[in-house]
């Protein structure tokens, strides 16, 4: 007779969702599962609405990633209405974009994760938050709300919103950056790379320490997929979609966006609202994928600018081919906060980026349009079929944390078979599944629509169901 | 860290979810009536970067919809929580206020301004008990600058 335990809900990630982890007579882990227990609806919502309002919409299923669904949702309407937008706009995009990346991950690595890197996961949670880590290390906490403040400051001068900005629109963008916020923007960057290198040189010390946990958080083979370049660099805002196996070679390749469903499939799973998306050629759940951080580096050749690529290339150094430890995404988060610092620089220099042609104009010429953006958490999707007026008829939201889910899933399964014995749950092997999850960094807003916190509920069942040993916190 | 705001207002809540949007609202009606060192602050949900600008202010008044709450508009005075916990991405006001004595060395004066919430699916409307509570709220806060 097998078992179940279940953790509900989960801290520290965004939205609601609890675990059930399933062992069988003799105690062994067979199986976990990642549950998402809020009904989303959105894409519902959204029907009869005009295709021009969505940029404006979507920002709002998430105080988190608002960004990510204006810029994914902006780029359907351009497909909408088959048109390239202006380069000014294509360069202030992915300015915003940029300033989301740094934000989101800034947050994930100082205040949600850091605290479990250095306060260990025997630590309390009452103590293993952003106030232990205030605690153990002032400055660090500070400078990671500082870096953060960088992002969402990039994202407030271009879009004059800090949480909301409905200035992404089909065909282009509605405002350029001003010459005093270009300097603005500037002035942040020597603070934002020292920040970033004092986050690298916490992180070494982590790898140096968490062998263990690299093996055992997540550590599988899979395939990757992400956005990048024509010539492989990557990418977060253009490019096509390519897939990557656990070696490194690359299964599917400059993949346009509004094919993706010749290489995606969606199950859905009774007992959760998240979608399971997998690699369609290999069926569910052999076609299981990641994407986020840890795919992004795997997926690229080259992130394209010095500082990064020299971390980039150390990184890819930790794979056979690809780097599989989902505990790796820590450290892909900072190459990407690094890439990103770096980016930010180059636009400011960018002449083009002041061109004042910023939006191209047009009516709807064709009646689906898919637009594809990489989210802090992975690659968004948003696919939208209207009618002749510009009026959905069909909305279709891929998000990060649904891709993962098949991934969050069995990362949870390795960390419950190496950490628990028997039907005991103690506090820190809790830590150590919370902490596999927050790997991922999910974001249920998106993914459902959920309204609130997460605290955590776990739940160790038979295979008939009986509730063997139950955990809930927060 | 010197004050740069005699008063910051912040709503959060999500606008796309019924009355659930009305701290948002009531942070944009009073940014609408250009009080003289009041500053706003709109967000879908408190986060660590807000401990920033809340240690540079003198006052802060988290305007929140409520649905837990007893149904009328509440004022409450706020203190930093002693200990706690950030739970997710977004955090409560008394973690917000823990953090900006932690981090930033300074507490602001602070308020919680709740306002009852009766639908909170997905629409942009405020039922009608959330429209008096967004103007009683409103006429609080400039009850508190005069």
């Amino acid at each position: 007779m097998s078992k179940r335990i279940i953790i509900d809900p989960v801290t520290r990630i965004e939205g609601h969702a609890k675990i059930s982890i399933h062992v069988d007579d003799a105690g062994n882990v067979t199986d976990a599962e990642f549950h998402v227990v809020e009904f989303r609806g959105f894409e519902k919502f959204c029907e009869g609405r005009p295709y021009t309002e969505m940029p404006g919409i979507t920002q709002r299923i998430c105080g988190i990633c608002p960004v990510s669904h204006t810029l994914a949702s902006a780029k359907a309407g351009d497909a909408l209405m088959a048109v390239s937008i202006p380069p000014a706009a294509d360069k202030l995009r992915r300015l915003m974009n940029l300033g989301q990346f740094i934000q989101s991950h800034a947050l994930s690595f100082f205040h949600l994760s850091a605290p479990d890197f250095l306060l260990g996961w025997d630590t309390p949670p009452a103590q293993r938050n952003v106030f232990g880590l205030i605690a153990a290390n002032k400055e660090l906490a500070r400078a990671g709300i500082r870096l953060r403040q960088f992002g969402q400051e990039i994202i407030e001068i271009l879009g004059d919103k800090k949480i909301h900005p409905a200035w992404a629109v089909p065909g282009g963008v509605r405002s350029p950056l001003t010459a005093a916020g270009r300097e603005k923007i500037r002035a942040w960057l020597p603070e934002a790379y020292a920040t970033t290198q004092t986050a690298f040189d916490l992180w070494r010390k982590t790898m140096a320490t968490h062998s263990r946990e690299i093996e055992t958080y997540g550590n599988f083979p899979s395939l990757f997929m992400a956005l990048v370049s024509p010539n492989g660099t990557w990418e977060h805002h253009g490019g096509k979609l390519r897939f990557t196996d656990s070696r490194g070679g690359i299964v599917a390749d400059q993949v346009d966006a509004k094919n993706y469903a010749d290489y995606i499939g969606e199950s859905v799973r009774s007992a959760s609202y998240l979608k399971s998306p997998y690699y369609l050629p290999l069926g569910c759940p052999a076609g299981i994928y990641r994407v986020g951080p840890l795919a992004r580096l795997n997926v690229c050749e080259r992130m394209g600018v010095p500082k990064a690529d020299a971390e980039l290339k150390q990184f890819k150094q930790l794979g056979r081919g690809a780097v599989t430890a989902s505990f790796l995404y820590h450290y892909a988060r900072l190459i990407e906060i690094l890439a990103g610092i770096e980016y930010v620089e180059r636009y400011l220099d960018d002449p083009e980026l002041s061109g004042d042609c910023l939006r191209a104009d047009a009516g709807i010429n064709s009646l689906r349009g898919v637009g594809v953006s990489e989210a802090p958490r992975g690659t968004l999707f948003h696919d939208y079929t209207v009618d002749r007026n510009g009026l959905l008829k069909k909305v279709n939201l891929i998000v990060a944390t649904g891709q993962n889910n098949l991934a969050m899933n069995q990362t949870v399964a390795q960390i419950a078979r190496h950490y628990i014995q028997g039907t005991e749950i103690p506090e820190p092997v809790l830590n150590r599944i919370e902490h596999g999850i927050r790997c991922f960094d999910p974001c249920l807003s998106c993914s459902t629509h959920a309204v609130g916190q997460m605290p955590l509920h776990l739940q160790l069942l038979g295979p008939d169901g009986t509730v063997l040993n139950e955990v809930t916190r927060g | 860290m010197k004050p740069a705001a005699d008063v910051l207002v912040i709503g959060y809540g999500n606008t796309l979810r019924g009355d659930d949007g009305v701290g948002p609202r009531v942070a944009e009606a009073v940014e609408a009536l250009h009080l003289p060192g009041v500053r706003t602050l709109v967000c879908q949900q408190l986060s660590p970067e807000h401990a920033a600008p809340i240690a540079q202010a003198q006052t802060v008044i988290f305007v929140d919809a409520s649905v837990d709450a007893p149904r009328e508009v509440q004022f409450r005075p706020l203190e930093p929580n002693d200990t706690t916990q950030l739970l997710a991405h977004a955090a409560d006001p008394r973690t917000m206020l823990a953090l900006s004595r932690d981090v930033f060395g300074h507490v602001p004066k602070a308020w919680w301004l709740t306002i009852p919430a009766i639908e909170m699916e997905f629409g942009e409307q405020l039922t009608p008990q959330a429209q008096r509570g967004l103007a009683e709220a409103v006429e609080k806060i400039q009850a508190l600058c005069r």
